[in-house]
């Protein structure tokens, strides 16, 4: 497995374009390559609810994208989709420009390699250390030991993990645990980075340190997408906002603020 | 490919021993299958052999009066070797028939020599191509007027054809019937493995894990199973070994001895792929459902 240590810097001019997954960028700036793109994404979950409807949405690679939305809008849906946790009842979602609908079953751990994601349960492993829940995202898929530590090593520090790394979630703050969570999203060097943030509010300056730690890791060059309820922090950043409700997207903007401002 | 190994090794080995309790039931089971297994293909080995033993030596015994002339054995010897059926006659005279007996019995060697004759008759011993034929030797050799008494072999052999038979049926429909039981407890104890591990494999599937490597960590514990089983099986055996030979040949007199190793061997082979077969079959049984949907 290959471990990037400088990951690609400086989005808008990023070296690393495909030909044929671009998209004509509308203010005559070389086009980013599309990282994620849903086209007409209905969900309808087994039970009848219908989380998600018509939904468009592109991503470029680079970007940072606040997913917002009241709580059942179906920014956890989108998620899963993005991973192929769920496939859409209608339409396609392409990553990398792989229709994820189509993709062999066998193909789907490769795709989700490449996706970095922090769950809004977090999903640590209880009986494990930081260290090894860390680890355990590496070693599940195939790392050899050795290349395990420093990777681990590296992004406890990234994270500011390093005295912690030998407790168990139990004894970690909420925030630390998040930043747990972060950290095994990263271990694989992904490219493109999920978050779905927990419900219950963090403290607001914990919240502050994540979304710092957010940006430095996309200013690395990593696309981020962040499904949040921290209105300070969105309309803090003046990032791209993408808004849902009742499964449709209501507002999709840049630099913006968390509610609409007219 | 070693990292993978290592970790499916390991993660098998925690599996069994977190779930200490229900994997020895297993294992236990498993032996208690595995027992009756090899206690089956051992006896009916074991009368396989002393059928054929039995078949093999002297299909057919034809006694015959001692007022008998040398002609008419001789007579009877050559038309006996004239049919298809048979393939090979041996004379045993009186002389020869005293010598076989005191060989085989050399402590009563005194009371022979008390007697003023020799009270054993002299024989014709008749090899068949098919032990089926015969009803037809015994006929012919009945109407002969130098024949006193046919030796009925082929009543043992046919009572041996029918236990043997049973035997193989009932072990058969037994080993079945226990072997499903087995397989449902060894599919019931890595369910309960992959259920206490079920958090474990989300993530595993979420982080990018292939199937491989949620699925192998299991087979291995299944087959760890199976093999524990078929370890215990085998000493069981080893440690019975010399009362049951004796038990054996005790019983059934002829059992070959040389014949002995190799069926260990056999038996030893048999019972350790039937374990980690059981094992492996019921761990992939179990995981089947928790991979990538
Ligand atoms: N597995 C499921 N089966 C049935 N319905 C589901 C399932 N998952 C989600 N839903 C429903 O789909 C809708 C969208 O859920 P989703 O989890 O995407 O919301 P959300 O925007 O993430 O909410 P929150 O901010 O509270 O996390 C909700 O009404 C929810 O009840
Ligand atoms: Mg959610």
């Amino acid at each position: 497995m290959a471990m990037v240590t400088a990951a690609p810097s400086g989005s808008k001019s990023s070296p690393h374009r495909r030909p044929g997954a671009t998209d004509q960028a509308p203010d005559g700036l070389i086009p980013n390559r599309i990282v994620l793109a849903m086209q007409g994404v209905t969900k309808s979950y087994p039970n009848g609810r219908e989380a998600l409807h018509g939904v468009d949405l592109t991503i470029p690679e680079g970007d940072f994208v606040f997913l917002v939305g009241p709580s059942g809008a179906g920014k956890s849906t989108v998620i899963k989709l993005l991973i192929r946790d769920e496939l859409p009842t209608k339409g396609v979602v392409l990553l990398d420009g792989r229709d994820l609908g189509r993709l062999k079953r066998r193909d789907v751990p490769k795709i989700r390699r490449k996706i970095g994601i922090v769950f809004q349960d977090f999903k640590l492993l209880p009986n494990k250390t930081v260290r090894d829940n860390v680890g355990f995202a590496l070693e599940v898929t195939g790392a050899r030991k050795r290349d395990i530590e420093p990777a681990v090593d590296r992004v406890l520090r990234v994270v500011g993990l390093t005295g912690q790394a030998e407790q168990l979630p139990g004894q970690l703050s909420g925030g630390e645990q998040q930043r747990t969570a972060i950290a095994r999203a990263l271990v694989h060097n992904p490219r493109l980075f999920i978050a779905d943030e927990p419900t219950g509010n963090l403290d607001p300056v914990i919240s502050w340190e994540i979304i710092q730690l957010l940006l430095r890791i996309n200013e690395l060059g990593v696309t981020v997408l962040m499904a949040t309820h921290n209105a300070e922090v969105v309309t803090a950043v003046r990032k791209r906002v993408v808004a849902l409700e009742n499964g449709r997207i209501v507002r999709d903007e840049v630099g913006a603020a968390y509610h609409r401002e007219d | 490919m070693f990292a993978f190994v290592a970790f499916s090794l390991r993660r098998a080995w925690h599996g069994f021993w977190r779930n200490g309790l229900m994997s020895i039931a297993a294992t236990a089971t498993m032996v208690l299958m595995l027992v009756l297994l090899s206690g089956l293909i051992i006896l009916l080995t074991g009368l396989d052999a002393t059928l054929n033993y039995v078949q093999q030596e002297v299909q057919v015994v034809a006694y015959m009066k001692d007022s008998a002339t040398p002609q008419d054995i001789s007579n009877l010897e050559v038309s006996l070797q004239e049919m298809a059926q048979v393939t090979q006659v041996n004379y045993v005279s009186k002389d020869q028939a005293m010598k076989d007996f005191l060989a085989r019995h050399p402590d009563e060697a005194d009371v022979i020599g008390s007697l003023s004759t020799n009270p054993l008759p002299a024989s014709l011993q008749i090899n068949l191509r098919d032990p089926n034929d015969y009803l037809d030797i015994a006929t012919f050799l009945k109407s002969q007027p130098a024949v006193d008494r046919v030796l009925n072999i082929k009543n043992t052999v046919d009572q041996m054809v029918t236990v043997i038979g049973i035997l193989r049926a009932g072990g058969t429909v037994t080993l079945v019937v226990v072997g499903l039981i087995v397989l449902f407890i060894i599919v019931n104890t890595i369910r309960l493995a992959v259920v206490a591990r079920a958090d474990e494999i989300e993530i595993m599937r979420l982080v990018g894990a292939s199937d491989a490597f949620i699925r192998w960590p299991f087979i291995f514990e299944g087959a760890f199973v199976g093999l524990l089983g078929a370890a215990i099986t085998i000493g069981l055996l080893f440690v019975g070994q010399g009362p049951l030979t004796g038990f054996l040949s005790d019983y059934f007199k002829v059992l070959p001895v040389e014949a002995s190793a190799t069926v260990g061997r056999n038996v030893a082979l048999i019972v350790l792929g039937t374990g980690v077969g059981i094992g492996v079959l019921g761990s992939y049984l179990s995981v089947r459902s928790y991979l990538i949907r």
